[in-house]
C-alpha cells in the first residue's frame, strides 16, 4: 500500500512560514522610525485643534464686546444682524468639524483638545444667541423696558 | 464695592453646593467678586446697554463652567448677584431664555426697592461666604 506523506504540503507550508518570518524580520511596521512619525502627526493635530479652538474662542470675546457698545445706529444694527448670522454659518461648519472628530475622540486621541474645541463652539453659540437678545430682543419686550426705566431712576 | 444677592441666587447657590461637582462655585465666586475695582467686573455680555446699571452675564471657570447674572449700580458701588448656573454636570443648563433674562432683571428692582437683599461678606480666613439677611 502506497503510503501518504504529504511532503510537498508540508514543504509548502514551511516555505510559506520562512518567508513571513524572514520578511516580519526586515518589517518597518512597528519600527521607530514609523512610531515616530505616527506620534507626531497626533502631535501636529492636536497643535492644529488647539489653535482653531484659540481662534473660535477670539471670536466669541469679540462678539462679546459688542455689546458693550451703546446706541447703535440702524446701519449698525443691520451689519450686526449679518454678522449674527455668519456667526451661525461658522457654528454650523464647526459642529460638522467636531462630528468627524467622534471617531478619534472614541480612540481616546487629543480628548482634552477635542473637549475645549466642543466648548468653544458651544460658546459662539451661546455667544450669537445673546447678541440677537441683547440687540433685537430684550429691547422689544415692554417689561424688559419698563424695568431699565425703573432702574434708571433708581440709580 | 458692596456685594448683595436675591433669593433667586441663594436658592441656586444652596442647591450647586451641595454637589461635589460644583464644590468650587464658592471659591470661584470669591476670587472673581470680591476685593476688585468696580471696573474689572465690567465685563462678560452686558444685557441691558446701560453704562450706568449694566445687567451682565458672565462665564467663569471657561465654557464648561459656571454662568452668572449679575447688576452692578456703579455710581453707588453695588453689585447684585441674581443668578447662577452650571453649564455642564447634572445641573447643567445650555443658557436662560430672554423671558427668564427679563424676569430676573425686574426681580432685582424689587429687591433693591424693597430691601430684600442678603449682604455677602468674606469670612475671617477669607475662605468661605457669608450671607447676612439685609434689614
Amino acid at each position: 500500500m502506497e503510503c501518504l506523506t504529504h511532503k510537498g504540503e508540508i514543504q509548502a507550508t514551511f516555505d510559506n512560514v520562512r518567508n513571513i518570518s524572514f520578511n516580519e524580520k526586515r518589517s518597518s511596521f512597528l519600527d521607530e522610525d514609523a512610531m515616530n512619525s505616527f506620534l507626531d502627526r497626533i502631535l501636529v493635530f492636536k497643535s492644529e485643534l488647539k489653535a482653531k479652538t484659540e481662534r473660535i474662542t477670539e471670536i466669541n470675546s469679540k462678539l462679546e464686546n459688542i455689546t458693550w457698545y451703546s446706541d447703535l445706529n440702524d446701519d449698525s444694527l443691520m451689519l450686526l444682524n449679518d454678522l449674527i448670522s455668519v456667526a451661525k454659518d461658522l457654528h454650523s461648519s464647526l459642529v460638522r468639524q467636531y462630528v468627524k472628530l467622534t471617531f478619534i475622540k472614541n480612540k481616546g486621541v487629543a480628548k482634552s483638545e477635542i473637549k475645549e474645541f466642543k466648548n468653544a463652539i458651544d460658546e459662539l453659540k451661546d455667544t450669537y444667541n445673546d447678541l440677537d437678545s441683547v440687540f433685537f430682543s430684550l429691547p422689544e419686550m415692554p417689561e424688559f423696558i419698563e424695568t431699565t426705566k425703573k432702574l434708571s431712576l433708581v440709580s | 464695592m458692596n456685594i448683595y444677592s436675591i433669593d433667586t441666587f441663594n436658592k441656586e447657590f444652596e442647591k450647586l453646593i451641595k454637589k461635589n461637582a460644583y464644590k468650587s462655585l464658592e471659591q470661584e465666586i470669591i476670587s472673581y467678586f470680591f476685593n476688585k475695582p468696580i471696573e474689572q467686573l465690567l465685563s462678560g455680555t452686558r444685557l441691558n446697554n446701560s453704562d450706568t446699571f449694566p445687567y451682565i452675564k458672565k462665564r467663569l471657570l471657561g465654557s464648561g463652567g459656571f454662568r452668572f447674572y449679575f447688576l452692578i449700580l456703579i455710581k453707588e458701588e453695588n453689585l447684585y448677584l441674581m443668578f447662577v448656573h452650571p453649564k455642564t454636570g447634572s445641573m447643567g443648563a445650555e443658557n436662560i431664555d430672554d423671558e427668564s433674562k427679563s424676569l430676573l432683571y425686574k426681580q432685582v428692582l424689587n429687591c433693591i426697592e424693597t430691601q430684600d437683599l442678603h449682604l455677602l461678606q468674606l469670612s475671617e480666613d477669607s475662605k468661605r461666604l457669608i450671607f447676612s439677611k439685609v434689614e
